[in-house]
């Protein structure tokens, strides 16, 4: 799973830092760090912080380049 | 105020089962000056940009008429009611043993308790003929879940139960200011808040220096840049965090219960493909959420909404729940639909106060409703509509009941 975050959109409300806190990281109060090649078990993970984002910034496809979901 | 105002028919109780009209014609209506002088908003496109609109306060003490039984209140507002930079300050030193960036796993570590709770619950109630999915589920998770991460001793649950229910009682809004039963309620509700901030504050001095591995531990002993919550501001935020981290929960469950129980396509769909839960919880915090409306806001100076000036200090309505139903941001929204995509709803807020326990509350709601769903095939509720509880802020069933169809 190939993840990617529109930082033009987020405007850190932090919900994927709380949902799947090894795939995404705040650094400070405001800047998100992530992993885009997502490791197997946090698959899920990332699906709940994905669906929660307050501003729909995540986009989740199956490889990098994919078509994202 | 006249028995016939919008906001009016919105609070009677008669109308909690089913308020959606009432909204539709809100949003009709455009932004409604109320006879008692509030301001009412209801469409998604207003109450998104009220939300991020700086010269919004949430201050009541910034009303030219606010109520004096909330002013009279003896300890400071919570960050609640606190506006910017004080509400940041208070808000960054709460979230410091709650989440990102000081504890990112504090949530993600309470999953595998919260599913323990969650099966010894339905483990509980397997075998019983008549559930109330209220008393047997929706309520005892949550509270159990809240207590255990502020650091609250479970036997004092019943306490919390009587306090909470005082003072969401006394948030009733009176068709008159000098109505008697509103009065005692306002009585009893102020009565409870003191009780209440009283405990805790007790609890957390019984853990100063002596910290247990909870929230009121790490907020009485721990300090980071900002320094710490003084011990007024620290009872008032504990009173919030409690509230709000379990009475906003069980509606969210009993209505996502109550929603699957009438809609079983629905609830067919999540027990074929189990992971749309996550997607399906949000759903239902756009069709059903907890929190129907943030009524304390106040405008700093005279502002314009769709073509209404709304005078500085007026009480500001929004009409979350209404919002989460307009017709110009959803498509179809009336329509229940766990695979819904663009669901930016207003079901934890939005802006800089969006619900401070909102990841909390997902993973209770995602684990308790996967959990439910392979149990409620061939139910039904034993009333349709069920009770509900008085609130039309907070609202949700007071009991649903539920029986073999």
């Amino acid at each position: 799973m190939q993840i990617v975050v529109d930082l033009n959109r987020c405007q850190s409300y932090a919900q994927c830092a709380f949902l799947a806190p090894q795939v995404f990281e705040l650094h400070g109060e405001e800047a998100l760090m992530y992993t885009p090649a997502v490791p197997d078990d946090q698959g899920e993970r990332v699906r709940r912080a994905a669906a929660a984002c307050p501003v729909q910034a995540i986009l989740v496809g199956e490889r990098a380049g994919a078509r994202v979901r | 105020m006249r028995p016939d105002t919008l906001f009016q028919r919105i609070t009677d109780y008669a109308n909690r089962a089913d308020p959606y009209p009432l909204y539709a014609e809100l949003r009709e209506n455009g932004v409604t000056r109320q006879t008692d002088g509030g301001y009412l908003v209801g469409t998604y496109q207003e109450i998104a940009e009220l939300l991020h609109d700086p010269r919004i306060s949430s201050d009541i003490g910034n009303r030219t008429d606010p109520d004096e039984d909330i002013l009279r209140r003896p300890d400071p507002p919570a960050f609640i009611g606190v506006d910017d930079p004080e509400h940041d300050r208070l808000r960054r030193i709460t979230m410091r043993p709650f989440g990102p960036p000081h504890s990112p796993g504090r949530i993600d570590a309470l999953r595998a308790d919260i599913t323990r709770i969650t099966d010894d619950l339905i483990g509980s109630f397997r075998d019983k003929d008549r559930i109330d999915v209220v008393d047997d589920f929706a309520y005892p998770l949550p509270v159990t879940v809240i207590c255990r991460l502020l650091g609250v001793p479970f036997e004092d649950v019943p306490l919390i139960r009587a306090w909470t229910n005082a003072i969401i009682a006394s948030f009733d809004f009176a068709p008159e200011k000098d109505d008697r039963d509103h009065q005692e309620r306002l009585r009893a509700g102020m009565e409870a808040r003191i009780a209440m901030a009283e405990y805790l504050g007790g609890l957390a001095d019984t853990r100063r220096d002596r910290p247990t591995d909870d929230m009121l531990s790490a907020l009485v002993n721990d300090a980071g840049p900002d320094g710490r919550l003084t011990r007024e501001e620290l009872k008032s935020t504990a009173t919030l965090l409690l509230i709000a981290g379990h009475e906003t929960t069980v509606n969210l469950i009993a209505n996502g219960a109550l929603t699957l129980l009438r809609l079983p396509q629905a609830l067919r769909l999540l027990r074929d493909r189990p992971e749309l839960m996550p997607n399906a919880v949000e759903e239902l915090l756009r069709y059903e959420p907890p929190v129907h409306m943030l009524p304390q806001r106040t405008p700093l100076t005279d502002i314009e909404v769709a073509g209404v000036t709304i005078p500085k200090g007026a009480r500001l309505i929004l009409m979350l729940a209404s919002g989460n139903r307009d017709p110009l941001r959803f498509k179809d929204p009336d329509h229940f639909d766990p695979t819904r995509e663009d669901n930016q709803h207003f079901g934890f807020g939005s802006g800089v106060h969006n619900c401070f326990g909102a990841p909390l509350a997902r993973v209770e709601a995602q684990i308790a409703l996967s959990a439910l769903v392979p149990h409620l095939a061939g139910l039904r509720p034993a009333e349709d509509p069920p009770p509900y509880r008085r609130s039309a802020l907070l609202r949700g069933p007071r009991h649903l009941v539920i029986e073999r169809a």
